[in-house]
């Protein structure tokens, strides 16, 4: 029976021809990865922001080389006062600096600071690393200078590898760029989706669609195929402009490198098709419950929160249980995140997320056929 | 032949329609007329299968649209109650989309899409999107989504309301081509006139019974009427929501 191409085909032309339901679905792929690229200008501008740390120093004259050896670490005297609502970081060099470096005696060097104010907490850090630093530095020389292996002091070395790769870094931000592109496939087909549905009904051609002799199924079918394509669409757009507009961000400045392989993007495309199924056969199901457009787009409105809060919330949550490789939207999201860190993919939850999705697109799509057979959802009774 | 056979249907409170029963033959046009209200929609919505009578039962050559939807529209045209267009789709794309969900396709389809064309006047229209259209060229377009597949049966429901003389004229012209050609046609309206110029027989419904049958002399006849108008009054037993 090939009904269901029928009412595809048609469907999708007259989709095409509707300026609204393109532009809705073009605009969410092309303005979002542009709003989120500025975003990504701004944030990694702040981070690589190189300016001096400034701190105040009290007897700098009696440790000149000290006082360069921060500032060679950008650690520098402050000219300004300090505002009122931030603690000063004040360093107190001793007045016999010179004469117990000349006998090698320890000094005390006073660090003055609010250790749990979050926005110095960096700028503390900064000061007490280049002081340990140069603390290392001068117990080296001494030993050196006493015949010893500066390397007999320090019996334990403390290797710090830092496993998180430049991808991995980069998954954070990325993070927020996944849901984007998941949820491009209930953005994009959205306005096709009401359309075809309730706007169908609102134009009085639903009663005759049904008249003919078609089965409910087959013109479902044909129906959620259509929005799936708009769907489809709009991730397409999002997946392609994405690592375009990306490549002109600056992610190397902050140590990040993302890496869209085409093999990423094309496994990342067909992990959206089951979701845009599903997220067309949802829409299908509310808006053919609703009388006209106008209320199928409030109903929709909300539908839409529920995708956006499962993948904001499992990504700002840091949410891990190994269910979510299994779920609809959830799979996808990980399968995403895995690509995306340059890890190995779980292909079996890929998979099982892939048929799961399908399987509820495909109940959905069954459950709305029997409703157009009810004529309680025909006539709106 | 349709025939429907001691229906009933009721809408929550409402009783629609009692235990009606009347027949329309081949090579006939039989008149459904009553006032608004009366079930006449119900009836023919029940004849095609977009709705499910409570008792009784509706059948296109002995098939019931209920129990094979689809054998049952495959010989039937249909100008619903409610017809829109779409109005992002030239004429001929939707009387094309129409004769495919029909089966059609290939040489026969565009032949049965331009012929239907042709017969109904609107070769200038055709490439045209619906968006637009008057009355009456909607309502030619609807028809000719209706006739693409030649079928066998013709259920129009008010075909003629809204539209001006000359569009009336075209629809009773092409209504009397599709009976000449031995279409079974049923129609409903409460306007008289029409139903008076047109039909071999006359189904009168009432609150949903029929209230009398036959053809517009018997009825003048059976109510000692000369016009069918005063027999209809006399019928239903009041002139609420009859136009002339």
């Amino acid at each position: 029976m090939s009904a269901y191409k029928t009412i595809w085909k048609k469907e999708f032309k007259d989709a095409l021809r509707d300026k609204r339901s393109v532009l809705a679905a073009m605009s969410y792929a092309f303005f979002g990865p542009m709003l989120m690229a500025v975003a990504f200008f701004f944030l990694i501008s702040q981070l690589t922001d190189p300016s001096d740390v400034k701190i105040s120093i009290e007897g700098k004259q009696y440790a000149p080389e000290l006082v360069e050896h921060l500032r060679e670490n950008s650690i520098v005297e402050r000219e300004t006062d300090w505002p009122a609502e931030v603690t000063p970081i004040e360093l107190s060099i001793p007045e016999n600096w010179a004469a117990a470096i000349a006998s090698a005696t320890p000094i005390a060097v006073t660090l003055r600071a609010d250790w749990s104010a979050q926005k110095q907490q960096t700028d503390v850090k900064r000061v007490e690393q280049a002081l340990q630093a140069y603390s290392a530095q001068i117990a080296n020389y001494r030993l050196i200078l006493r015949g010893i292996d500066p390397r007999v002091i320090q019996p334990v070395q403390v290797a710090k590898q830092d496993m998180a790769t430049r991808g991995s870094k980069a998954a954070i931000i990325m993070g927020s760029v996944l849901v984007f592109i998941l949820l491009s496939v209930f953005w994009s087909g959205m306005n096709v989706a009401i359309d075809i549905s309730a706007g169908e009904r609102e134009r009085n051609s639903l009663e005759f669609l049904l008249s003919q002799p078609v089965s409910s199924q087959a013109i479902v079918i044909g129906k959620v195929l259509a929005a799936s394509c708009f769907a489809l669409l709009g991730a397409m757009l999002s997946l392609i402009l994405i690592p375009i507009i990306f490549s002109f961000v600056p992610l190397h400045q902050i140590g990040m490198s993302v890496d869209f392989s085409l093999d990423m993007l094309l496994i990342m495309f067909l992990a959206l098709v089951p979701l845009a199924l599903l997220a067309t056969s949802l829409q299908l199901f509310v808006s053919f419950r609703a009388k006209n457009f106008k209320e199928a787009q409030t109903y929709i409105s909300f539908l839409l929160i529920i995708p956006m809060a499962a993948s904001f919330g499992v990504e700002f949550a840091r949410l891990k249980t190994p269910l979510l490789y299994y779920l609809p939207l959830t799979g996808q999201h990980q399968t995403f995140l895995s690509l995306i860190r340059g890890e190995a993919v779980n292909w079996l939850g890929t998979g099982v997320s892939a048929i799961f999705t399908l399987v509820v697109a495909v109940l959905l799509t069954y459950l709305i056929g029997r409703m157009l057979k009810s004529e309680k959802t025909v006539f709106g009774l | 032949m349709i025939e429907v056979k001691s229906i009933s249907k009721s809408f929550k409170t409402v009783n629609a329609l009692s235990e009606l029963t009347f027949a329309a033959r081949d090579g006939e046009i039989t008149g459904l007329l009553g006032p608004n209200g009366a079930g006449k929609t119900t009836c023919l919505r029940i004849i095609y299968g977009l709705l499910r009578a409570d008792s009784g039962e509706a059948l296109i050559e002995h098939v019931d649209a209920n129990k094979h939807p689809l054998k049952a529209r495959s010989n039937l045209g249909i100008f619903p109650d409610k017809f829109g267009l779409y109005e992002r789709l030239t004429v001929r794309e939707q009387i094309r989309y129409f004769g495919e969900l029909h089966g059609l396709k290939g040489h026969t389809l565009e032949n049965n899409v331009q012929s239907v064309i042709e017969r109904l006047d609107i070769a200038t229209l055709a490439d045209r999107k619906s968006a637009g259209f008057s009355q009456g060229q909607r309502m030619k377009v609807a028809l000719a989504q209706a006739l693409v597949h030649d079928p066998k049966h013709l259920i129009l429901d008010e075909p003629s309301r809204g539209l001006d003389v000359m569009s009336t004229r075209i629809l009773r012209d092409i209504l009397r081509e599709q009976r000449a050609a031995g279409t079974c046609i049923l129609f409903s309206s409460h306007v008289m006139q029409e139903v008076a110029a047109l039909c071999d027989r006359v189904v009168v419904m009432a609150g949903g019974k029929v209230a009398a049958e036959g053809t517009p002399n018997e009825l003048c006849q059976l109510t000692g009427e000369t016009a069918l108008e005063d027999a209809f009054v006399k019928i239903i037993g009041s002139d609420e929501g009859i136009a002339a």
